[in-house]
């Protein structure tokens, strides 16, 4: 594989075009910018570009030349999931309310178990005998009650609510989700890469608890220093910059070697960061703009890519389409509205919370890159998936409009005092930019 | 924190319970059986003069190294030659069956000479006891009953490699 440089600029260039292009659209229809990047990833694949000009599709993006663009996005990914992990604040999760910790439980447990119901009828017609029921089952539990942390506090702030209820139990709830799914997709890919090696999975298991806990003991002690420096000058110079991204990358090659995946690293480095308001905000503004403006979009591409509408042929595949689209739904809209009820809240707030809890976006992008690497969906799964995600990320916004209009809203905001209704939110991103 | 008693019924209903049921779940479903796995790569083998001998099979006959490439979804697949000419090709496999035809590309037909809308039609068997697996069976070209179907063997690449890419 010989790199083309000018066929992947070229590629970059027509991806961050037709990225922006639809971000701004969407923007423009109230939809969050990652929404209309996702969808460009979709237009630039087989599902559109591949099927009304298939010579220009394999001119721009030939198979030879994607390792490429795929190892850019991996890196995309890799600060990404550095920058999710940083913006989860593990004091929010020890102060949870009776309703976060019965939601949050039940908005993982609820599309967990509805999605393993579903895989009892999907396992025999869209997978095969290489891959076992029990990892397909909950493969899909976990991609199904993962909630986008991002996206969410990026509608959360935008909509002035991260202050309120529904707000800080959202957050919470996300917060868990996202570390209890990303938990269950690490077990599951040690399980899968310990058929195909001949380390015993104890063995594995041993040195991620290890590395677990020579990062939170050992590695988090120092990150304390960074944070004292930045109190005492008000920045971080570049050194100790280029320092936490090595240590970010470091952490990341650990746990690839470890038999987990880069991405798990990348995400516990940014767990143990001190969670100083100013300190993260920082360091975010550091690594968001080239990440989410320029490697990310790469990473929709590339999903883009990988994703094939024409494969659903029949309306037996639209058909399983629907169910997942459904049950994803119900499972974390429906669970968490239910235990939102169940917990005091009114009808409408419950109901804007499992709204919440149901986007999904990026970060369930990610998951099923990792599901289709490791071969534990095929790929008409994976299409169906990323339109679920698609699908579930969209309708956020405009649900969220109509079941918690500001007029709902405005008097619990009106008794937040103006100094805390101040304070950063995790991944508040720059204007114009991306929540992913 | 105090715990009053309808939290504790709304967690063992709505958390404890669904788990035990999810236990369950994963137990009956290891019964299930899967299609049989064809995903991955194969060597493809078959007498090259017999190749050249089909309708648009010249440039099959020319890629001595022919890898066919199957992308498998349940019993649905779709195949490609990794390194021959481009083809729209797709099937179906049932037990161990395969059934699927390949429309070879403009620039295929164009290149070989055979007209718009040839296909040919591969039909094999997997051997699944075999590892690594392998398929036998016959690739023909439809709507030519003079073309006599031409024999291949296949086998798979191990270990599969990752998918990465459409």
């Amino acid at each position: 594989m010989t790199l083309d440089l000018f066929k992947l600029v070229l590629q970059l260039t027509v991806i961050l075009a037709v990225c922006r292009i639809a971000g701004t659209l969407f923007r423009k229809i109230g939809q969050p910018r990652v929404v209309g990047e996702m969808f460009a990833g979709i237009l630039l694949g087989p599902s559109l570009l591949g099927w009304i000009a298939p010579n220009i599709s394999a001119y721009l993006f030939p198979p030879a030349s994607l390792g490429f663009l795929n190892a850019l996005s991996q890196v995309g990914v890799v600060i990404f999931m550095f920058m999710v992990g940083l913006g989860i604040n593990p004091r929010e999760l020890k102060h949870q309310s009776h309703a976060a910790v019965l939601v949050s439980h039940v908005s993982i447990t609820a599309p967990f178990v509805l999605a393993s119901l579903l895989a009892l009828y999907l396992y025999p017609r869209l997978s095969d005998d290489s891959v076992s029921f029990t990892n397909f089952a909950l493969f899909m539990g976990a991609a199904m009650s993962i909630t986008a942390f991002p996206v969410l506090a990026r509608i959360l702030n935008e909509r002035d609510m991260m202050q309120t209820r529904l707000g800080t139990v959202a957050i919470a709830c996300a917060a868990v989700d996202d570390v209890t799914g990303w938990c269950i997709l690490a077990y599951i890919v040690v399980l899968i890469r310990a058929t195909h090696e001949t380390t015993s999975i104890w063995i594995t298991l041993a040195g991620i608890s290890l590395f677990a806990l020579f990062m939170i003991y050992g590695v988090r002690f120092l990150l304390r220093g960074l944070e004292r420096t930045f109190h005492k000058y008000g920045e971080i110079s570049e050194n100790r910059m280029a320092f936490l991204i090595l240590l970010a990358l470091g952490s990341a090659l650990c746990t690839e070697k470890l038999g987990i995946h880069l991405l798990f690293g990348s995400f516990l480095m940014g767990a143990i960061m001190p969670k100083e308001p100013k300190f993260v905000r920082y360091i975010l503004d550091r690594l968001e703009t080239i990440t989410i403006t320029l490697l990310l979009p790469l990473f929709f591409a590339f999903t883009g890519l990988r994703t094939n509408i024409a494969s659903l042929k029949g309306p037996a595949m639209w058909l399983y389409c629907a169910l997942i689209i459904l049950v994803a739904t119900g499972g974390k809209l429906g669970g968490s509205t239910i235990a939102g009820r169940l917990s005091g809240m009114r009808l409408r707030e419950a109901a804007g919370l499992g709204t919440l809890m149901n986007t999904r976006g990026l970060m369930e992008l990610v998951i099923l890159n990792i599901g289709l690497d490791i071969k534990v969906i095929s790929p008409a799964l994976f299409s169906m998936m990323v339109l679920m995600a698609l699908f579930t990320t969209f309708m956020t916004t405009p649900l969220l409009a109509w079941l918690c209009p500001d007029r709902i809203l405005q008097p619990e905001l009106a008794k937040i005092p103006a100094q805390e209704a101040t304070l950063p939110p995790p991944m508040m991103e720059p204007t114009g930019g991306s929540a992913a | 924190m105090s715990i009053n008693r309808n939290f504790v019924l709304a967690y063992v209903m709505l958390v404890a319970l669904p788990i035990v049921g999810l236990l369950g779940v994963l137990k009956s479903g290891r019964k299930l059986a899967a299609p049989i796995s064809v995903d991955g790569l194969w060597r493809l083998q078959a007498d090259p003069a017999k190749l050249a001998s089909l309708p648009c099979g010249k440039a099959l006959a020319e890629s001595p190294d022919a890898t066919l490439a199957i992308s498998q979804s349940g019993k649905n697949f779709t195949l490609s030659l990794a390194n021959g000419p481009r083809a729209n090709a797709s099937g179906v496999l049932e037990g161990t069956a395969l059934n699927a035809s390949i429309a070879p590309s403009i620039d295929w037909a164009a290149q070989a000479n055979c007209g718009a809308g040839r296909e040919l039609t591969l039909i094999a068997t997997v051997d699944a006891t075999a590892n690594p697996r392998s398929l036998a069976g016959t690739l023909s070209a439809n709507n030519c009953p003079s073309c006599a179907p031409v024999e291949f063997h296949a086998l798979r690449q191990n270990p599969p490699t990752r998918r990465v890419s459409h």
